[in-house]
Formats: structure tokens, sequence, C-alpha cells
């Protein structure tokens, strides 16, 4: 009798034990792996920050779909910010997608995550000299090229008309110099509005652009660069026009770029600068209508920095030519003007341009066209997002007056080495 | 006859526990347990502290570089020094003003009556509440336009940035968190207040004992185990200190409010420091267990058992 109950008590508890270990296999293989890797070449991971952007996605299948009717891409992915950080441990996991989104700025961080499309672009009959030119050199590590790029972004500052001409500013023009957009902003700021909306991020600005459009860049020779004169002074004005001129609200480190873009379309803030992929939403949802201007630069001559992103194939991915077939399924004139017509992302073929322009005022698309040729691709280094990380820790203090742009630069400069 | 059973018994006595009837059904019980232990407990301890050993990015070669991630910390690496001051600031203020508000509160709720458990839920709704819902609220509460601040503009007051300002940043970090943590500490403490017999106290009362020295000679002594319990786990808690800064200031305003997790999870996610972000691990880990053997060291000297 006893020995019964023992082995009925054994019995149920490896029956017990089986169904534990039958849930954690099951649970285990919940992300799905196949042993061909065909489902993840037709996976995606990207920023999916909100509707917005799954919607920007959907177009990319959308107008793939025109012309091949059984394509189709899953997506996953976390927010814009996180995503950087999350990639690389979502890449290391198995069951991961193949192709993944990545930007010219980050392809430097990116490239052990990634693989050299060079060999498939040649066997593949591709010409990647219809893409623009400064995306392809931004995309290019240590001499291969890591991703096909679907957009080039030329940095713009956005303006509101109504607000400058309440205040007897006259608009931007094609010279635009740091001086009249120092005095302007000193125009604009009063009755509860600032001159200008600024977030705490480096790359977003406004003194990385600023830099830029005086020639001064953060990278040279493929090293960090950041305490270069120029860049530190550059930085300084930026940082002076929120310490010194009072002309913008210092941000918060926590702040997103959506709260200096709250600002801007509320009204409470002038001028912005940001990318054109915010062109549609700035110009539908702002108070008052809007304008884009060059950045300004100390000789009123200045070079746009040029953003973009990509479609590029992890390095984990079992079936390579397959997912560079998808990409290059969505990276087509066609599908990147479609994609610029109906989301506003400015096409990274020149020929696709006018599909973006489509009923845009032909000042605005001069704008673009005018930074594009002039523009140079941000071009960054493998501890990137160490630099990005600490500077928004640190702007605050810069906007504020507490430490200058030479300390904090510096700063990062030693703990990024 | 009579010998067998001696044999028996030594027998049986040889075996160890885990082999005989019901030791058996025990180890088969335990088992799924232990193995998770082992596979998600100890596997990843020693796998850190390996990795502590090596130049490891999450992609790329693994290089063996001994101690220098620990030579580096404690020598190379200035930041190291400040987060871990930032961290043992607030452990130490966290920690004293939990304590000391949780001891009044509790002291008042158990006093007050029928209102009592009604304001005992109030104060322990925010323990049970996501961190990361209370921490955007109150990032939204804190900004320079935000609830706070326009309060004070009712009183002509101007107020500060309250998370970007250096020297006020880490205050509104331990504001939030008190908010968020005294629940707990509350509960605990009041439970231990419960637990106290009124003859005690009613005895001090014939002895003449006035309110205070019922208080100090009676109830803190007999409170001093749940107090023990709160201290020992209120300590650990802080020197976690995470969420907070991630969500409310990001570590700034410059190094203000990084602290040791947030810093060890950024070198381990965001720069690619595996190796030296283990090595931090193992360093909040030394930490803590040193403070917790201090107090447990304290504790027949500290604390009073006796009923």
């Amino acid at each position: 009798m006893s020995n019964n109950r023992v082995t009925g008590r054994l019995l149920t508890a490896a029956a017990v034990a089986a169904l534990a270990a039958g849930t954690l296999s099951a649970c285990g293989s919940s992300a799905g792996s196949s042993s061909d890797g065909g489902k993840e070449a037709s996976s995606m991971y990207t920023w999916i920050s909100n509707e917005n952007d799954r919607a920007q996605w959907q177009a990319f299948v959308d107008a793939a779909k025109k012309k091949d009717p059984a394509f189709n891409l899953t997506l996953e992915g976390p927010s814009f910010n996180d995503y950087w950080t999350k990639v690389k441990t979502r890449l290391s996991s198995s069951g991961a997608p193949c192709i993944i989104t990545t930007q010219a700025a980050r392809a430097q961080e990116l490239k052990d995550l990634t693989v050299p499309l060079d060999d498939m672009v040649k066997s593949n009959n591709v010409d990647v000299s219809m893409y623009n030119k400064a995306m392809i050199d931004g995309l290019t590590v240590d001499g291969s090229l890591r991703g096909i790029p679907y957009d080039a972004e030329p940095v713009v500052l956005y303006y509101n008309k109504d607000l400058l001409s309440a205040a007897g500013v006259k608009e931007p023009t094609p010279n635009y110099t740091t001086a009249q957009f120092t005095s302007d902003l000193k125009a604009l700021t009063k009755g509860g509005v600032t001159g200008l909306a600024v977030p705490p991020g480096f790359g977003a600005g406004p003194g990385l652009p600023l830099a830029f459009a005086n020639g001064n860049e953060p990278v040279k020779d493929g090293k960090l660069d950041l305490t270069n004169q120029g860049l530190v002074q550059d930085q300084q004005f930026a940082f002076d026009l929120a310490a010194k001129e009072k002309v913008a609200t210092a941000p918060q480190a926590s702040d997103g770029s959506d709260v200096p873009e709250q600002q801007f379309m509320s009204g409470k803030a002038a001028m912005i600068i940001d990318g054109p992929w915010m062109y549609d939403t700035l110009t539908t949802k702002t108070q008052g209508k809007v304008g884009i201007a060059v950045i300004p630069s100390t000789s009123g001559q200045g070079i746009g920095m040029i953003q973009g992103s990509a479609f590029a194939i992890a390095a984990s991915c079992k079936d390579k030519e397959t997912a560079f077939k998808n990409i290059m399924k969505i990276t087509t004139p066609e599908v990147v003007g479609a994609v610029g017509a109906a989301r506003g992302t400015v096409p990274s073929v020149e020929s696709a341009i006018k599909d973006w322009a489509g009923n845009k005022p032909a000042t605005d698309v001069a704008v673009v066209e005018a930074l594009l040729k002039s523009g140079r691709p941000l071009v960054t280094t493998p501890t990137w997002n160490q630099v990005e990380t600490n500077f928004t820790q640190y702007s605050g203090d810069g906007f504020r007056g507490s430490k200058s742009a030479q300390e904090i630069l510096s700063t990062i400069a030693n703990s990024a080495k | 006859m009579m010998t067998a059973l001696p044999t028996l018994a030594v027998k049986n006595a040889k075996k160890p526990a885990w082999v005989t009837g019901h030791g058996k059904l025990a180890a088969v019980y335990l088992a799924p347990g232990m193995l998770g232990f082992f596979i998600f407990i100890v596997v990843p301890l020693v796998a850190s502290l390996v990795i502590s050993l090596f130049d490891w990015p999450l992609f790329g070669t693994p290089k063996f570089v001994g101690l220098e991630n620990y030579t580096r910390m404690l020598t190379g690496d200035p930041v190291f020094w400040t987060v871990l001051g930032n961290t043992l600031f607030f452990a130490v203020c966290y920690t004293v003003l939990n304590l000391v508000l949780a001891l009044a509160v509790s002291t008042w709720l158990h006093n007050l009556g029928s209102w009592g458990p009604f304001f005992r839920v109030l104060f322990f709704v925010p323990v049970v509440t996501p961190m990361v819902a209370n921490a955007l609220v109150w990032r939204l509460m804190l900004t320079d336009d935000g609830v706070v601040n326009s309060f004070l503009a009712n009183f002509g007051i101007h107020g500060p940035s309250w998370l970007s300002n250096s020297q006020l940043a880490m205050g509104s970090l331990i504001a939030m968190s008190l908010w968020q943590g005294i629940g707990y500490n509350i509960i605990v403490l009041g439970a231990g207040l419960n637990g106290i017999s009124p003859n005690l106290l009613e005895a001090a009362r014939i002895d003449g004992a006035g309110a205070w020295q019922r208080f100090f000679r009676v109830v803190l002594p007999m409170l001093s185990p749940s107090l023990f319990f709160c201290t020992v786990m209120t300590i650990i808690g802080s020197f976690k200190v995470f969420t907070q800064p991630y969500l409310l200031t990001l570590g700034g305003p410059g190094e203000s409010t990084n602290t040791i997790v947030l810093y060890l999870y950024r070198n381990g996610f965001s720069f690619d420091k595996l190796g030296y972000a283990s090595a931090l691990a193992w360093a909040l880990f030394v930490i803590v267990m040193l403070i917790t053997a201090l107090q447990f060291s304290q504790q027949k000297r500290l604390v009073n058992y006796d009923n």
C-alpha cells in the first residue's frame, strides 16, 4: 500500500515535470524558427514607435506588391530610441529577422551585425550609382557596402510663417547666416513664444547640423573628432541660444524628439531644426503655415547634413540571397518614390524625387534639392551610441550654461574612445 | 532478531536522505526547482564572472583581459566613483527617510481606528502600480511647466527645473522613490505593531511611562525584528535603483543622477561592453553583500527577538 502510494506520487511528479518541460519547450519555440531560414528572410526588425511608423513600413510592402503580389514582409521592433540598444540583443537570439533597418550614421556601429552586400550587388546586377552618393558613402564601412538606402534626408530648418510675420521677421533666404538667425530668434522670442525648439540629442541638433553647415564634422579619418575647435564653437553657439540669448528653452535629458516638435506644432516655438521625414507632420499639424529653409551658417553658404536610412542583412541570416532579393524589391525607384509620395520620406533615388515633390511648394522642394546636392553624410564611429547617450545626459548642463561645449565634448570624447 | 535491528539502522544511517523512500520523492519534487535555480541563477552567475575577465562585445570576438576590467573600474574610470557615490547617497537618504516616515505613518495608522485600513490601502497603492507608469507621471509633474511648477506659480513662486538642475535632480528621484516604495514598509511595520501585546504597553503605562518612553522603551524594541527586515530589504532595493533615473533623468544632468545599475545597463547593452558591465555587476554584488553581512553581524545586538 505504502509502496503503491509512493509510486503513484512519483508518477504524478514525473507527469508534472514532463508537463512543465513541455510548456517550457513550447514557450522556447514560440519565437518560431524555421530550419531553412526562409521565414526570417521575409522578416524585418525595425523601429516601430507608433502607428505612423507601422504605416510607413506597410507603404513599402504595398508599393512592392504592385509588382509582385506575392511579396510580403513581417515587421517587428521597438521604438526608435530603443532600437539601437535592442537590435543587438534581438539579432543574437534564435529566429531573428534577416532584414534590419540601419542608418548611414549608424553603419559603423552596426558593422558586426550586418554583412557586406558587394558580392550580392554584383551577382544581381544592381546599379548602386542610382542611389544618393552621400548615403552610399555613409553606408560604406571598411570599403564594403552595408545597406541599400531608401531615403536621403538633409536636415532642414522649419519655421512658422505666421509667427515670423507677426514678429516682423523676413523669411530665411538661401544664404541664411547665423548672425541673421540669432537676430531673427531674438525678435521672435516674446509673448510666451520662443525662437527655437531644441531637443537634447546630438545628431538631432541644433549643434551638429549647424556645425555641418560650417563644414565641421564629428569624425575625422574614421576616428571621433569631437573636440575640433570648429565643432566646439558651433556647439557652444547652439548652447548659448538657450543659456545666454534666451531664445530657446533648455531641454531635459529625458525629453524625446516629440517634446520640441510639440512646442513647434503648438506655436510655442517659431523654428525647429528637424529632418524632412517630419515634413508632412509638421506642415499639417502646426498652428500656422510652415516653411522650410537651409540650416544657417557663418558665411551663409551652408552644407547640408544628410541623414538617411537603409535596409541591411543581419550577419546571423541563413538565407542572405533571399533577404537581398526582398530588399531590392522595396528599394526600387518606383517603391521609394511611392513611399516618398505617400509618407513624405525623401527618396534615395534622384529620379524618384519628383514623386516626393508632388504638390509641395516649389520653394520647399528647392531647399531639399539644394541641400541634397551640397550635402555630406553624417558618418560616425562604432561608439556613436555612447556619444549620443552621453550627449543627451550632459546637454542639459550645456543648454543651461553650467558647463561649456568644450567641457562636455571633451568628457564624451574621453569616455567613448 | 535482536541483532538485525541495529544493523538495519546502521545501513539506513549511511544512506543519504535523498535515496531513501521519502527522500526520493522529495528529490523528484525539488528537481524542477533546482534545475531552474541552476539554469537561471547559477549558470548566469558563473557566466558573468567569466565574462568580467574578457573584453566581450555582444558581436565580435571576445578577448581575455584578466583583471583589466576591475583595474579600470577602480583606477581608470572616474565615472564609476561618481555613480557609486550617487548610489550611496541615494541609498542612505532613501533608506533613512523611508524608515523614519514609514514608522511615523504606521504608528499614526495604528492609532487611527476605523480609518486605518483605508489609509493603509491608499499608501500601498503606489507599491502595486507599475514603476514605469509612476515614473512617467512624475516626469510630467516635474517638468519645467509641469503640475508642480504650475501650482507654485499660483503663489508667485517661479519653480526650479526639478529634473534638470544638478542640485535638485537626485532629490526629485528620492521623493518619487519614497512615494512609490514607502507603502511596503508601512504594511510590514503595521503588522509588527499589531503584534505587540497591549499588556506590555498597559504595564508600562501603570509603571508611569509617558508616551515617548513607551514608544522608545517598549514599542521600538518589540518592533526591532520588523525594522531589521525593512532596513535590510530597503538598503538592498535602493542599491539596485534603475527605473527612476532611466525614465526621469537618463542619469543627467551630467552624471548627477547616474546610478551603478544604470551605468551597468548602459555599458552592457548600449555601449556593447559586456565584460566591463559584468565587472560592475560583481562590484555591486560585493558591496551589497558586505553591507548586508555587516547588518546581520549586528543583528543580535540590535534586534530583540524576546517575546
